[in-house]
């Protein structure tokens, strides 16, 4: 058992890390046109909304808040030591968890039954939204079953992944905790460990600069035969954008 | 646990041990009573550790008495039995900084004979912490939730224990529920695991932000109220609220998204153009 334990929480870890790191570099500098979400937006937009908007917005959210908690874990115990600001955060983390798991259900879904999606569907894709979805139910298990976990993070997890970072893992902790709350732990890792492998890869390649970049005029020729006859006065054939 | 464990090292001792003196005793019970009985009954019966009844013809004394003073090192030291008891018990014991001599006396306790273990005797758990004043109880109260911090900066208790008591919220689940600890363990019991924690989470969040003397006495004060007065409060379980807020939290989410992207496209990317194509043909 400790054998198995030392593999997830220690060697596992690090091997993700590695594994990510030189795989991503590998694959953008070989096979640097597959760094990408592979949008599917053109074969179907109606679903994709609700899928892609409550999904991205939601692990955004859940993601920043574990970065914060690992980063700052004293402000995090701080700003928990009020009992109606603890409960503000855990609802409003919880609230974000489910908005993944709507948004990846409805993305599931769309997958399964749209004849275009499931045409450019691969089984990298099925296992890499199975992945996710292990772990947001996992996610929300914890939330519910395992409350106050933004505190319990910051006391014992955040150590851990120090720990790791500074290549002296402690893990005592760690292998004491319930089973589910190291599924989610190992699942993390797996997830970083398949980001070369899959379409995951495009978050290192988000497009942030679309943030601030300034609008892109889109300049349309309203009348073809208008724009075309050359007795046609400028005023009212000039291209326009509305 | 390791507490437990700990007390099942002393029975163990007891057995090589020679007749104890009547000072032995007196002292080794005295002991037993301050720091083991909170885990550990005398006769068979398993407590939060085992029973140490015959706990002396069990097991080598000189592993007694090294499991008494240092559980620490011998459950870090892959030694055999301390990892069953371990598995056993989940909880390791706790090192009370026991001395050679308190040692030697617990040893004598536990294997004497006309009492103690070796006669299967039970011990009621008794309560040897003094009562706590109404100023300790508050101070506990706050301390609990959070409302005051620890003065080393430790997590507050709530992060993981839950308590039945009107006056904090409802804690956490992560580990065991407290309302009760101090009937199940007792004062000296509660002080000691608080003081030095020997559960491997508590360890960990409590690593160099040991709490003081003061806030272990005020936390006991406060959970002895709990036990006492558990008549008197409402359980808050928020798991079905926790729940329902999430759910409700998602619905505002996916009216905020759709009002956000009410411009989106809905329809096919190139309808707009095929539109305008057709219209101006």
């Amino acid at each position: 058992m400790n054998a198995l334990n030392t593999f997830l929480f220690v060697a596992f870890p690090y091997v993700a890390v590695i594994v990510f790191v030189f795989g991503v570099a590998y694959r953008y500098r070989r096979r640097g046109f597959t760094v990408s979400s592979l949008s599917s937006q053109f074969l179907e937009g109606k679903t994709l909304f609700w899928g892609t908007i409550p999904f991205h917005i939601g692990i955004l959210v859940v993601f920043f808040g574990h970065l914060t908690a690992f980063l700052l874990p004293r402000a995090t115990l701080a700003w928990n030591s009020i009992p109606v600001r603890l409960i503000v955060l855990e609802v409003t983390a919880f609230t974000f968890g489910l908005s993944v798991l709507v948004g990846l259900t409805a993305l599931m879904v769309r997958r399964v039954t749209n004849p275009r999606i499931r045409a450019v569907t691969t089984k990298m894709d099925i296992a890499i939204e199975l992945l996710l979805l292990a772990q947001v139910v996992l996610g929300c298990w914890i939330a519910l079953g395992f409350r106050w976990g933004a505190s319990w993070f910051a006391a014992d997890l955040s150590p851990y992944l120090w720990s790791l970072v500074k290549l002296a893992p402690e893990t005592g902790a760690v292998f004491a905790l319930p089973w589910v709350i190291k599924a989610h732990i190992v699942g993390a890792f797996a997830i970083l460990f398949m980001v070369p492998f899959s379409r995951l890869i495009h978050f290192v390649v988000a497009p942030l600069h679309y943030i601030v970049r300034p609008y892109q005029q889109v300049i349309w020729n309203w009348d073809r035969k208008s724009i075309r006859n050359p007795n046609t006065p400028w005023s009212k054939t000039r291209p326009n954008n509305s | 646990m390791r507490f437990l464990s700990q007390c099942a090292g002393l029975a163990i001792l007891s057995l090589s041990a020679g007749p104890p003196s009547l000072m032995a005793q007196q002292s080794g019970e005295e002991i037993f009573q301050q720091k083991c009985v909170a885990c550990h009954t005398l006769n068979a019966d398993r407590l939060v550790g085992p029973g140490l009844a015959g706990v002396m013809t069990r097991r080598d004394r000189a592993w007694v008495k090294r499991f008494i003073m240092r559980p620490d090192l011998v459950l870090g030291s892959e030694d055999s039995i301390a990892a069953g008891l371990l598995e056993e018990y989940l909880v390791p014991m706790p090192n009370f900084g026991i001395t050679d001599a308190e040692a030697e006396a617990l040893i004598a306790f536990l294997g004497g004979g006309g009492g103690g273990a070796a006669a299967g005797e039970t011990a009621a758990a008794p309560d040897v912490v003094e009562p706590a004043t109404e100023e300790q109880i508050l101070l506990g109260q706050d301390l609990f939730q959070g409302k005051i911090r620890f003065t080393n900066g430790g997590p507050t208790c709530n992060s993981c224990h839950d308590v039945i008591h009107d006056a904090v919220i409802g804690g956490g689940v992560l580990a065991a529920e407290l309302t009760t600890v101090f009937s199940r363990l007792g004062g000296p019991g509660v002080r000691a695991i608080i003081g030095s924690p020997p559960f491997p989470v508590m360890q960990r969040a409590y690593l160099n932000k040991a709490l003081t003397d003061e806030e272990v006495a005020a936390l006991v004060g406060f959970l002895q109220q709990a036990d006492a007065e558990q008549a008197l409060h409402q359980p808050r379980d928020y798991g079905i609220k926790l729940f329902v807020a999430g759910v409700a939290g998602t619905v505002i989410l996916l009216g905020l998204y759709s009002l956000v992207w009410r411009r989106r496209t809905t329809g096919s990317v190139n309808q707009s153009i095929y539109d305008r194509q057709i219209k101006s043909t």
